[in-house]
């Protein structure tokens, strides 16, 4: 993605671009779904969509629901877009709040067009048309990783990226300032440049392993370190949707792709071995495994500097949060499109430059941090030891802060920058059942008769609207069919 | 559950009136009683304000007409021109507009950003018809259909005593009680909370919450508790303020002055009839009287007696505490140079409005309201004390003032600025980037090398590419009716 976003961004002459890649050492390949922002990544650096995602046997995604997370027998989706509408200046979820205390129950997923389409699996495009209501969502992608870096392979050579096949064996650090000079590969060539972008994965190659940067642990609050993947055959309708089920030591994932499904178990080692932990997850697929489970280890946190001297640490090697809310190649999309947004005209970096964009990565991985706890946080379970460990746990303040605002009346607290806004804050804190105790005041100032009227249009332009559209499938067929592939293709992780 | 039913407003000044008015209108349907108990002229209290375009939305709130706030003798601002902040004879405009229009996307202030980096004279002033408009003595409101036309906005010049005048009456007849007394004593319930305010004249009123509008003198706040406080006046000096009315300019131009001086900054703001004038300054380097003396120096024509106050820049920490909350000046006080005076006052009734609370007691809503006024006023004095970080001015006040070493939040903003052009923002900033754009490059603050994606495109941009838009933008600001005439009701 980085050599890619380069690329498309600088032309040859102002910045060339080479990649350093070993065909030996596997990728990762968690984190095949995504979210909304990435279609503005593909078209800035123009990608076309259409292309993408029959190349990487993608699928349409309107959210991701929860299975079992705050009592067992809960599904919730937390969806790309948004609940009703704000009426007198006073957030939607106030009146259906006020509703609810007036004794009248309606779901609140009735309010949310890509909720009600997710659950009937249909899928169409967003109306550019702001006043129609189906124009409040945004989708994302479910695609296979592996075949991504591929497309991305071709998509930056095409644009004059350089590839060098071959593993690092050697570092060299400038002896005056200890910024990266040069790299050494397996066959001897050493390889100089001006900056170094770290996209080696969890070990950090350049950023930890050469110039020793340090990592801040965030597993006190995330205590899953490891995972095993595995895809399957798929068996039924293909969902717009990515699933995560919380399970007795973590959670599994499930994302549907055209040609298989992607699984995994995303798990906490001292709560269940690994053995335990796979054959779990080989118990609980839809459909015949395809391959053998593979493992990952990983710790939850961030690099304290994600750019350090004139080395960018970006993927894995900045930092790990678990793909729960489908961050991993969104934090990658933003550093990227923070560091070209940064990057100076010489190569001589500022401190200054250098400080600035890492307090907005810091700030970038904060907020998803306390996002991610709080899911785990906001629990009923405690039929096992890790659930019990979450429900108690200390929070960050700024979560906790958060939590009791809208616990008390109902206030989502949101920001300028960074990700996760108002809606995706209520889907998670109802379905987590953080309950309200009140709604906004000026809720109230609604007459009653209004109140119940304005929701049922709100439901019954939703369902009508919902209903006019295509099955997923359908949609996929026309937009995107991807090339059938070989079993042996598809079962690669 | 213990509902807020009655909502008492301590103060005189348009702060206390705005926020009756606008609190009695959005709780309305809930039936909130509102009480201002209105404390009489107070010393501290302005000659008048610039404001900002925000002070828009406030009359639109409070159901105000444009029309109405003429009548008091407002006049209109595009922006503030300041005069001698870097060399004498140096001036530059922070007009409420944007500069220019996008190249491919970026921001056109970029390409003055290179511009003058690389030694060209240009100025944001040239990009802009409502700076041009200033410039000329002429105004018209923002005109929908071309960007050229309708990207800027407008504020006010008000004076204090008809503006609030004219408050008073809205207030009136909208139903807000008012209650003429002064502040003796509370009385409170054994959990602190305040349950009557107790006048001079043994009169009790009781509320279940109360705005402090006093202004510095914080008389409300000041019985609840002391007051755990912030001071800013390392970074922000100036204390003294010597403010009167001079005589009036013949179709004065749509925009406030400020000069600067040895030890602080005079300013110069049009009204209908008349023109008010201060002399903003630091006691530390200058005696009340040669303040006075560089004033009436400056503004030979003045028509009323000069008034001199005090005040210590800073913020109060917990501006609501209990169910008393301080608003306005109260709760922070910071030079006028951003004209942020009733702005902060606007910041606390949405906040306020937000956050209602649920309860007369309940505390949640102070911690977060706390959060987020201590943000904004933040923000305020960031923006503010950039004046005196960007600019190069000479003398010992200035070299001192800047030499203090930044807040951090502001140290990364110019500190990033000055290594790569770029400008950030945080969560609840007042100005936008453009605000600190026509500041920055107005103080003559130059980066030492631009973000390479956006030289890239600007490089490309000629001066022979931009003239054109600038003679278009002199037209379009000739074709602009004179401020004087805009400012007769209806003309």
């Amino acid at each position: 993605m980085t050599a890619a976003g380069f690329a498309s961004v600088f032309k040859p002459g102002q910045v060339e671009v080479q990649l350093i890649e070993s065909s030996e050492i596997g990728i990762v390949g968690v984190g095949e779904a995504t979210l909304p922002h990435i279609r503005f990544f593909n078209r800035r650096i123009g990608i076309d969509e259409r292309e993408l995602m029959a190349k990487t046997q993608a699928t349409f995604k309107l959210g991701i629901e929860f299975v079992d997370w705050a009592r067992k027998g809960d599904s919730y989706i937390h969806p790309f877009g948004v609940y009703g509408g704000k009426i007198a200046g006073v957030p939607f979820h106030n009146y259906w709040l006020r509703q609810e205390a007036l004794g009248v129950h309606t779901p609140l997923e009735s309010y949310s067009l890509p909720i009600v389409a997710s659950r009937e699996g249909r899928f169409a495009l967003p109306s550019e048309d702001l006043t129609s209501v189906l124009s409040t969502f945004g989708y994302a992608f479910q695609f296979d990783a592996s075949l991504y870096a591929k497309y991305l392979r071709g998509f930056s050579e095409q644009r004059g990226v350089k590839r060098t096949d071959g593993k690092i064996v050697d570092v060299k650090l400038r002896g005056t300032d200890g910024w990266i000079e040069s790299v050494k590969i397996e066959n001897g060539a050493e390889i100089t440049g001006d900056l170094f972008i770290d996209c080696s994965g969890f070990r950090g190659l350049l950023i930890e392993q050469a110039l020793k940067t340090g990592y801040d642990e965030w597993t006190k609050w995330l205590p899953c370190d490891r995972a095993a993947a595995v895809p399957c055959e798929n068996a039924g309708p293909l969902t717009p949707y990515t699933r995560a089920t919380a399970r007795e030591a973590g959670w599994q994932w499930r994302i549907p792709l055209q040609h298989r499904t992607g699984n995994g178990y995303v798990y906490s080692s001292p709560f269940i071995s690994d053995d335990e932990a796979a054959s779990k997850l080989m118990s609980r697929l839809d459909g015949k495994p395809l391959a053998d489970p593979r493992f990952l280890r990983f710790t939850a946190g961030r690099r304290r500097k994600t750019w350090n001297r004139n080395c960018v640490a970006i993927g894995l090697a900045g930092g790990f949060l678990e793909p729960l809310e489908s961050t991993s190649i969104h934090l990658i999309q933003v550093a990227i499109t923070t560091l070209i947004d940064y990057l100076p005209t010489t190569m001589e970096f500022d401190e200054r430059i250098v400080d600035g964009y890492n307090r907005w990565i810091e700030m970038e991985y904060d907020r998803v941090r306390d996002f991610l706890i709080l899911h785990y946080h906001a629990t009923e379970r405690d039929d096992s030891p890790i659930w019990n460990y979450c429900r108690t746990m200390a929070v960050p303040d700024s979560l906790a802060h958060k939590m009791e605002l809208f616990r008390e009346r109902a206030k989502v607290i949101t920001y300028k920058d960074g990700l996760f806004l108002e809606p995706s804050w209520l889907a998670v804190y109802f379905g987590q059942r953080v309950v309200p105790r009140a709604y906004h005041p000026l809720a109230d100032a609604l007459p009653a008769a209004d109140l119940e009227s304005r929701l049922k249009t709100v439901r019954t332009q939703i369902s009508d609207a919902v209903a006019g559209m295509p099955t997923h499938e359908e949609f996929l067929a026309q937009y995107c069919p991807a090339d059938p592939m070989p079993m042996a293709a598809g079962a690669r992780p | 559950m213990n509902p807020v039913q009655r909502l008492v407003v301590v103060g005189s000044g348009a702060t206390a009136w705005t926020a009756a008015i606008a609190l009695h209108r959005a709780l309305r349907q809930r039936k909130l009683e509102v009480t201002v108990i209105d404390t009489g002229p107070s010393a501290d209290a302005p000659i008048g304000y610039w404001t900002l375009p925000s002070q828009r939305a406030v009359h639109a709130m409070i159901g105000v007409r444009e029309a109405d706030v003429l009548r008091t003798g407002a006049t209109f601002k595009l922006g503030t021109e300041h005069r001698a902040w870097s060399r004498g004879d140096s001036r530059f405009l922070h007009a409420h507009a944007e500069i220019g229009t996008d190249i491919e996307g970026m921001p056109f202030y970029k390409y003055l950003q290179l511009a003058a980096m690389t030694g060209r004279e240009d100025r944001p002033e040239h990009y802009s018809v409502a700076a041009i408009a200033a410039g000329l003595s002429r105004f018209a409101r923002p005109k929908e259909g071309s960007p050229l036309t309708s990207n800027f906005t407008y504020a006010f010049h008000l004076e204090e005593a008809p503006y609030v005048a004219m408050l008073r009456e809205v207030a009136r007849s909208a139903g807000v009680r008012r209650v003429e007394g002064t502040l003796a004593q509370v009385h409170r319930a054994a959990d602190g909370h305040v349950e009557t305010l107790q006048l001079a004249n043994g009169e009790q009123v009781p509320g279940d919450l109360f705005l402090d509008c006093t202004g510095r003198q914080a008389q409300l706040m000041n019985l609840v508790e002391a007051g755990d406080r912030e001071n800013w006046s390392k970074w922000l000096p100036c204390d003294r303020q010597w403010s009167a009315l001079a005589n009036p300019q013949e179709n004065p131009p749509p925009l406030t002055r400020t000069i600067a001086g040895s030890a602080g900054w005079l300013w110069w703001a049009p009204l209908a009839q008349a023109s008010m004038v201060g002399h903003v300054y630091s006691s530390a380097f200058l005696s009340d009287d040669e303040a006075l003396a560089q004033l009436k120096k400056t503004v030979p024509d003045l028509r009323t007696e000069p008034r001199l106050q005090s005040f210590s820049a800073g913020r109060r920490r917990q501006p609501w505490v209990g169910n008393c909350i301080a608003f306005g000046e109260a709760a922070m006080e910071l030079e006028p140079l951003a004209g942020a005076q009733l702005h902060a006052g606007q910041l606390g009734i949405g906040t306020l409005v937000e956050l209602f609370p649920l309860d007369a007691r309940s505390q949640v809503e102070a911690v977060e309201y706390n959060r987020i006024m201590g943000e904004h006023a933040d923000a305020l004095r960031d923006f503010t004390m950039a004046h005196y970080r960007a600019n190069s001015r000479t003398g010992a006040f200035w070299e001192a003032t800047r030499s203090e070493p930044s807040p951090a939040r502001l140290a990364h903003k110019l500190d990033l600025y000055r290594a790569s052009g770029r400008i950030i923002l945080l969560d609840y900033e007042t100005f936008e980037e453009v605000d600190w754009a026509w500041l920055l490059l107005g103080s003559g603050c130059l980066p030492a090398t631009l973000e390479a994606q956006i030289e890239r495109l600007v490089e490309k941009v000629t001066p022979a590419d931009v003239v054109p838009l600038h003679r278009h933008l002199v037209e379009l600001a000739k074709s602009m009716p004179p401020h004087a005439q805009s400012l007769r009701p209806h003309g």
